[in-house]
């Protein structure tokens, strides 16, 4: 018998359908790996299976655990959920509380599931998760991201569940985090026999970590099997499409001009100071950094979180001060105070979140034409011409630009931030995380368009990224940092085969192998 | 709008009513059953009848006349104080979280400081150097808004100026100016407009107590704080006075509650967007 037994499952918010209809079923000790794009419903089967739907759900079809209905009782519920299911989230801040420390929060789950919340039991828990007891006393701002989600692993193992089921859990955090996080889970689970649930978008991390998979698509379950079969010999179309868009193809090396460099950075920094007075520390969050961009270059950034990567990308565009260093483009001086706008039009920046980078109370026309207020010479006729040139640059039609930001998906919003970025036709672009919060299948079409236009207009972008997959295929020259300081560099392929500082082997050691 | 409306019965009835008396009020500006100022010894007291709906004070003027006028005071009053705080409050908010710094500290003690004042002490040192009226009750129930109006903004602006879209508006070469103008502030609307419902309400009952205290509007303008006020010391011998007046006050100020609250759950983008949240993924 299964231990979850999921027939024709079906969730609908009004009229709408969000799971239409899923039937599956996970043996003990089994893997189990749902896959999909966001909105495709694979979040809420596994709320419906843990009892935690929204109100104003409307929920069909039976959810078997372990040979029994979920009870209907919100106490036995409770129950359930403490004692043999345990789950972990996306963002462990979230789920964490603020105002307790975590050791607190370990034994208060403890004591709930199994009544006798002993010193041990809790030190036993903490080294079960890989930290140190001396953490329990922490609060969760104290901890970083990656020792967050161990203490979520911890809270969920604290009943000794039968079924954890983690939605995502590796999705907030970097890639050597998102490694460590992966093979502790794998750890535990092989440890304690424990069946899992593995919600992600991210194939690699699936195929990593579970034995089975399903593939959902737009609230149903398009194709299920072994991980072995799903992936090598998918039989569905929109599983061969994730496949075939989870593999970057490798675009053609840039043709660079030597000698012509157009942006210089010499011995950049940038200190934070903490605490007051006398007792203040100082945090070099970009450290004596120096580099120049050749004109038709794609260069990378890569480093674990917090490494200054950010930090470093604001100063360049001028949006933050540097402590000490210059940044030159095209031989004109950067800096936020004292900047021409002439200068400010030749560079840009694309965001990460296609979300929040457009005033939702704008229409996307008046957003995209925003950066042409720094050239001041266009007429209002040439200004609205090169919105629409830049709009169908991008693949968009021109009737879109009278819309609003909400009435857009996510691929379609990155376009429009890369029309904006492009408007004023700079020549450095600096791409922040570009594809990273866009789905698998629009993933791809972002970045051939990125390619597409880095050729046609001879832009030069540098590329912010903890993907090296992607990095390996579209840069010229990837820069590993690390606290502040560019480490290594080199060609992507060189620098991953034959790493020589620790962080770029941390990171190389980090990368998932490619399914199939 | 209608949209907003349905299913915002709470929004519906209290917009409605506040409408309403306002309107009732503009109307007193050309029309009244019977001039306010008219003093009519004779048909003094007189319950409600077909000649007057709700009867005559001790004056022998006509008291829906009276209501009307007196509603209009408090709206123009509440309106206009609410105005002032709005004009100077909302522009300091933003600025404190536009520039931060030494311009956040310097607005952030200015609130705390004019929130130490209630609007009465402000209003009786007002009244001591000018002498009492309308206008100075405007002035102080205004003063008392600013602060509040100063800490929504900010609190408002400071979710927003951590915005990509922020960021992006710099990389246009916008100032601190055009972003407050262009992007913070419709975006801080709706909870102005809440903020601005709500101090509307109190800024009535503000110019009610004031008036009721001889600080505010005086004779022969009325307004239903000065209705009490005359009404106060016959309440034994005619509470009839007393309870219209003071039932207008209660009627204008839930109605208003109601309204703001209304207006808060069909407005509220951080509601709004937890809806979203829950149906994501």
């Amino acid at each position: 018998m299964s231990l979850v037994d999921i027939k024709d499952l079906r969730i609908s918010f009004g009229q709408v359908p969000a799971v239409d209809g899923v039937s599956l079923a996970i043996d003990h000790g089994d893997r189990f790996g749902l896959i999909g794009e966001s909105g495709s419903g694979k979040s809420l089967t596994a709320l419906a299976l843990a009892g935690l739907l929204p109100e104003g759900a409307r929920v069909d079809g039976q959810i078997l655990f372990d040979g029994q209905p979920l009870p209907a009782n919100e106490a036995a519920l409770a129950r359930l959920r403490g004692r043999r299911i345990g789950m972990v989230f996306q963002e462990p801040m979230t789920a964490l509380n603020p105002l307790m420390r975590v050791g607190d929060q370990i034994e208060e789950s403890v004591a709930l599931t199994r009544g006798d919340a002993s010193a041990g039991a809790i030190v036993q828990l903490l080294q079960e998760v890989g930290l140190d007891p001396s953490h329990g006393r922490r609060y969760p701002h104290q901890l970083s991201g990656g020792q967050r989600q161990r203490v979520m692993i911890a809270i969920a193992l604290a009943g000794e569940p039968d079924l954890m089921i983690a939605d995502e859990p590796t999705s907030a955090l970097d890639v050597i985090t998102q490694r460590t996080v992966i093979d502790l889970i794998d750890t535990v689970c092989a440890r304690r026999g424990m069946t899992l649930l593995f919600i992600s978008h991210d194939i690699k991390v699936v195929a990593a970590l579970c034995d089975h998979i399903a593939v959902m698509q737009q609230g149903t379950i398009v194709e299920k099997g072994t991980t072995e079969a799903v992936l090598n010999s998918p039989r569905d179309g929109y599983t061969r499409a994730l496949l075939a868009a989870s593999k970057i193809p490798r675009r053609r090396a840039a043709v660079i001009t030597a000698g012509a460099s157009v942006l210089d950075v010499e011995n950049l920094s940038r200190v934070y100071r903490h605490g007051m007075w006398g007792r203040s520390v100082k945090l070099r969050a970009v450290d004596d950094v120096s580099f120049s961009l050749s004109k038709g270059e794609c260069v990378a950034l890569v480093g674990p979180s917090g490494c200054g990567k950010t930090t470093l990308a604001r100063m360049l565009v001028g949006l933050d001060a540097p402590s000490s260093g210059t940044v030159t483009l095209d031989g004109e001086p950067v800096s936020p105070a004292k900047m021409r706008p002439i200068t400010r039009a030749k560079m840009s920046l694309v965001f990460q979140d296609p979300f929040s980078s457009f005033d939702p109370r704008m229409t996307v026309e008046r957003s995209v034409a925003e950066p042409l207020h720094l050239l001041r010479a266009l007429s209002a006729t040439e200004k609205a011409a090169r919105v629409r040139e830049a709009v169908e640059a991008v693949g968009l039609d021109v009737a879109v630009l009278e819309r609003y930001p909400h009435e857009f998906s996510g691929g379609q919003r990155q376009r429009l931030a890369i029309a904006r970025a492009l408007v004023t036709r700079p020549s450095l672009v600096v791409l922040d995380e570009p594809v990273s919060a866009l789905d698998v299948s629009i993933r791809g079409e972002v970045l051939a368009l990125l390619a597409g236009l880095q050729e046609e207009y001879h832009l030069t972008y540098l590329l912010i990224s903890h993907d090296l997959d992607l990095v390996a295929a579209v840069a010229d020259r990837a820069m590993v940092m690390e606290a502040g300081r560019i480490v290594e560099s080199g060609r992507p392929d060189d620098l991953f085969a034959r790493p020589r500082h620790p962080m770029t082997r941390a990171l190389a050691d980090a990368r998932l192998p490619n399914p199939a | 709008m209608i949209p907003l409306l349905r299913g915002h019965p709470r929004l519906l009835v209290g917009a409605g009513i506040s409408l309403l008396l306002a309107l009732a009020g503009l109307v007193s500006l050309v029309w009244t059953p019977y001039p306010i100022e008219q003093v009519v010894v004779a048909e003094r007291f007189l319950g409600s009848g077909p000649q007057h709906w709700l009867g005559t004070d001790h004056l022998g003027r006509d008291m829906l006349s009276l209501i009307m006028s007196g509603t209009l005071t408090s709206f123009l009053v509440a309106g206009l104080a609410a105005g002032i705080g709005i004009g100077i409050g909302v522009p300091m908010g933003l600025a404190a979280a536009l520039w931060g710094g030494w311009v956040e500290w310097l607005v952030l003690r200015v609130s705390d400081l004019t929130f130490a004042f209630p609007a009465v002490i402000v209003a009786i040192l007002i009244a001591t150097l000018v002498g009492p009226g309308e206008s100075n009750a405007i002035f102080a129930i205004g003063i008392f808004n600013i602060p509040v109006f100063a800490r929504v903004a900010r609190g408002g602006a400071l979710t927003l100026v951590g915005q990509d879209y922020v960021a992006a508006a710099r990389l246009a070469g916008r100032n601190r100016i055009a972003i407050a103008w262009l992007h913070l502030l419709p975006n801080i609307g709706s909870l102005i407009i809440v903020q601005g419902t709500i101090q509307l309400s109190l800024g009535i009952l503000a110019e009610a107590g004031l008036s009721y205290i001889g600080l505010g509007t005086q004779p022969p303008a009325t307004s239903l704080g000065l209705m009490l006020r005359d009404a106060q010391s016959l309440f034994l011998i005619h509470p009839w006075l007393s309870i219209v007046p003071g039932l207008a006050i209660v009627v204008i100020v839930i109605a208003l509650n109601m309204a703001g609250d209304g207006l808060r759950d069909a407005l509220d983008p951080r509601l709004r967007r937890q809806e979203l949240g829950h149906v994501a993924g």
